[in-house]
């Protein structure tokens, strides 16, 4: 017995010093790695000294490296720059990005809600799980009218539009100028090699996918599972199958894919390429991954992609084929002369605040976001620090361009992460740097702001899907029973010609609830956006 | 008349008797109770307290009302469930997935455990032996990756064979009839030599007299086998096996989520897969919860119904 209190006596003293050990070097790491922060001290006494406004705000990680493999964002320099600018102290409580919607609820489940919440945009999707509507949050319309000018000059109103329930808006968004984000992009040194013109319909898109085979591309076009970032033929014929796209056929508000003759066009070309070989023949177990490592390791010769990315994958692209050329192209077009990807709603975050924070604290708030958008934040966020990633050479500023992984994943924190409310279309100081940038802001507001496809849509969604999860539709990818039905048809296991009895299989799991819901809400109005284009 | 009282007086002082050895029990052994109260605090506090939040099953829950606060509506859920149009190809799926591992995967621990034990260099059993174990210790996402390319017809290895031999290639991850024997073969493959454990713990502890008995009767390996080997597993085959019925429905969320595509989720979807994407995609927690307290409940009438069977058959049971 003494013995067993003896070892475990041990035992527990060697475990306080292993804890003990690891908390001071866990806490050295805090300590940011670039720069010390004696450096950022000097605009303290210039806000006039006035006490920094402390809040907690959740934001979700989004994927970007610097934040996910960041020790403790809080210590971080950047954030202090910030805080020091804004003359705030951020509390910053990260969610991770593959689990956002589940933690968001976890958070609400047990009401350890922070002071400012980031949502996805709107004000009733999923990952708010009705809070809104609950009354957690602030209304904010009065605080915005007297602090919050410049954001509601900067922010488009139909913006605004998504902020709002019952008339009240809730949160702050960011804001897409430009909600054609998706892209159809092509191996340009391959057209080249063929002799032939740049593809504008559906038939020349498959002469040249065609000739890219005979040239020994893979897979000439790049399709995935459930045709996601593959799916720009849906876009020729008007037929995408998502939550945003819904029409009026006959006096009733009905899903896209009722049009039958279109949807059978748009699976009858994804059928003649997979019969053909111009799509991959195991396309509906291509993950994410391979498909991104197929097109870098230049096995691609046409595929779909956002189109801030171009230029980071070509530079990618150029490692193993060094004479690679990407060229982002007018996606094909159908009968109506028009095409294009699915277009994203006109916002990516939006800020809440909740309504537990009392009024001062809240106004502070605002004031912060406000500065968001000024000429002080745009930049900071878009150039950075002075004598660390930019120089001022009489006064004209001379940006150091991002040389390794590492600086690039700086830069798209700093202009993409942390910049909370802002265009999010591209960041434009830095595009104008280099001719690069400037032919693919160009390519923005020439090719992509004249093509894509938008539907009526509801927010919040209808709750009839809310029944049957096979008919319900997210925003880039098709209800279950929909998708499943495409893609067996193009691996000619259904007839094409089926495709009205899929609609009246929809219809009978629970579409019918679906279309009386969305085509009363449409006549009363009731949260209804109409097509961007 | 006095035999009774006698009884009786017997009874009580045997009473007393019991209740101070308990104590004198509790005392003399007061360490190992010791020991013992944080596993037992453990499963109050994360097995049995949780149960009783399986009662939003007959609630309409709502996280912002939380449990006492949310509506009830008696069996509503389940009545969903059982009209769900899919729910009876959903369940017939997962039944027989079950079956399907019960009649393969069961046995085919029994079987390599046995061939293991039979094994002489012990070098080369434990090199087979860790060889087996492996798959284990990988996450179902990597092998998923894993069986993707390797099963892949234009690229797979499996497939180029196939293609040497003059067959057509095969997509068996976009064939609905081959989903099922891939799911299990894909679940043995990782999980069959991990199972191999507990058996071979218990070969081990078989008394080697036995075996020399056997020899010296004239008993070949084979023959030691099926009567030395094999009923000393019994009591260790009955329990895994009632744990395993106990289970029926828990065929494993991730092992089917990996491989599920628009080609095979006709006959590859089951009820944990199901309550995934209602439940954790689309937020329904009490309806979820229902499905997954019916999923337990056929386990524990299943278990009920198996131990008292095998209890009467055999005397071995769980409880």
């Amino acid at each position: 017995m003494k013995k067993f209190i003896l070892s475990l006596g041990i035992i527990m003293l060697a475990f306080s010093v292993l804890t003990a050990c690891s908390g001071n070097s866990s806490s050295n790491n805090k300590q940011p790695a670039t720069n010390e922060p004696a450096a950022t001290q000097h605009t303290d006494s210039a806000e006039g000294n006035a006490e920094p406004t402390k809040f907690s705000i959740s934001l979700r990680t989004l994927a970007v490296n610097y934040v996910e493999n960041h020790v403790n964002i809080n210590e971080d320099v950047w954030v202090k720059r910030l805080e020091e600018l804004s003359n705030t102290d951020l509390d910053i409580k990260l969610i991770p990005h593959a689990e956002y919607e589940q933690k968001m609820a976890q958070m609400f489940a047990i009401s350890d809600i922070p002071d400012v919440v980031q949502a996805n945009g709107g004000v009733s999707g999923k990952e708010l799980a009705g809070s809104v509507q609950a009354g957690l949050f602030m209304p904010l319309d009065e605080i915005l009218q007297e602090y919050g000018q410049d954001l509601l000059k900067s922010i488009p109103e139909s913006v605004w539009e998504y902020q709002k329930l019952d008339g009240q808006i809730y949160a702050i968004p960011d804001w897409l100028s430009n909600t054609s984000r998706r892209a159809t992009v092509i191996r340009m040194d391959l057209l080249e090699k063929t002799g032939l013109p740049v593809p504008k319909t559906v038939d020349d898109y498959l002469n040249v996918l065609r000739e890219f085979k005979k040239l020994g591309v893979e897979q000439p076009f790049q399709a995935r599972e459930n045709l996601k970032y593959s799916d720009v033929f849906f876009g020729t014929f008007d037929a995408y199958s998502y939550n945003t796209m819904f029409m009026e056929q006959d006096g009733q508000i009905v899903p896209k894919f009722f049009d039958v003759e279109n949807m059978q066009n748009a699976i009858q070309t994804y059928q003649t390429m997979y019969n053909e070989g111009l799509i991959s023949k195991e396309f509906a177990t291509i993950n994410p991954a391979t498909y991104k490592n197929n097109i870098l390791a230049g096995k691609a010769g046409i595929w779909n992609m956002n189109a801030n990315e171009v230029l980071q994958w070509e530079q990618q692209l150029k490692e193993t084929v060094p004479d690679a050329k990407l060229a982002v192209i007018a996606s094909p077009t159908g009968t109506d002369g028009k095409g294009g990807n699915y277009l994203y709603s006109p916002m990516t975050r939006n800020f809440l605040i909740n309504a537990n924070v009392d009024k001062e604290k809240a106004i502070e708030i605002v004031k912060f976001f406000n500065w968001m958008v000024s000429e002080e934040a745009t930049k900071f966020f878009t150039y950075g620090w002075e004598g660390e990633t930019y120089t001022l050479n009489n006064g004209t500023i001379n940006y150091k361009q991002p040389e390794n992984a590492d600086e690039v994943n700086l830069e798209r924190y700093r202009t993409f992460w942390l910049w909370l409310v802002q265009d999010q279309t591209y960041v434009k100081g830095l595009m104008e740097l280099t001719p690069e940038g400037q032919e693919l802001m160009q390519v923005y507001d020439t090719i992509l702001a004249n093509e894509g496809r938008d539907g009526i849509k509801f927010e919040p969604r209808l709750e009839a899907f809310s029944d049957n999860p096979d008919i319900s539709p997210l925003g880039d990818v098709p209800a279950p029973l929909i998708i499943d039905h495409i893609i067996k048809m193009i691996y000619g296991q259904e007839p094409i010609s089926d495709w009205p009895n899929v609609i009246e299989e929809w219809k009978a799991k629970g579409g019918e609830a679906v279309i009386k819901e969305a085509t009363e809400r449409y006549n009363n109005n009731d949260g209804v956006f109409l097509p961007q284009k | 008349m006095a035999t009774n009282i006698e009884r009786s007086a017997a009874i009580s002082s045997a009473k007393t008797k019991h209740s101070r050895s308990l104590w004198s029990q509790l005392w003399k052994y007061r360490a190992l109770y010791l020991i013992s109260i944080p596993g037992i605090v453990y499963f109050l506090i994360f097995r049995y307290i949780p149960l009783f939040g399986s009662v939003i099953a007959f609630q309409n829950y709502n996280i912002f009302k939380g449990i006492t606060g949310s509506p009830w509506v008696g069996f509503a859920n389940f009545e969903k469930m059982f009209n769900y149009h899919d729910f009876s190809r959903i369940l017939t799926n997962n039944i027989v997935l079950a079956l399907y591992d019960i009649i393969f995967v069961f046995p085919a621990a029994i079987i390599l455990a046995l061939l293991l034990n039979e094994l002489r260099i012990v070098l080369y059993k434990r090199i087979v032996q860790t060889i087996v174990y492996m798959p284990h210790f990988l996450s179902w996402v990597v092998i998923s990756g894993i069986a993707v390319s390797v099963f892949s017809p234009e690229t797979g290895l499996v497939n180029s064979v196939i293609a040497k031999l003059g067959f057509e290639p095969i997509y068996f991850l976009g064939d609905n009839n081959l989903i099922r024997p891939f799911l299990v073969g894909a679940g043995m493959w990782r999980d069959v030599g991990y199972s191999t454990i507990i058996y071979l713990a218990a070969m081990a502890s078989i008394s080697p007299d036995l075996y020399e008995a056997a020899q010296i009767d004239g008993a070949n390996r084979f023959k030691q086998t099926l009567t030395i080997t094999l009923p000393a597993l019994m009591p260790t085959i009955t329990i895994l096996f009632l744990l395993q019925i106990g289970q029926i429905l828990d065929f494993g969320f991730e092992r089917v989520w990996v491989f599920l595509n628009s080609l095979n989720s006709g006959n590859g979807e089951i009820l944990d897969t199901f309550i995934y994407r209602v439940g954790i995609l689309d937020m329904q927690y009490s309806y979820t919860t229902a499905i997954g307290l019916f999923k337990s409940v056929v386990g524990l009438i299943l278990l009920w119904l198996c131990n008292t069977l095998s209890k009467k058959t055999t005397g071995e049971s769980l409880f």
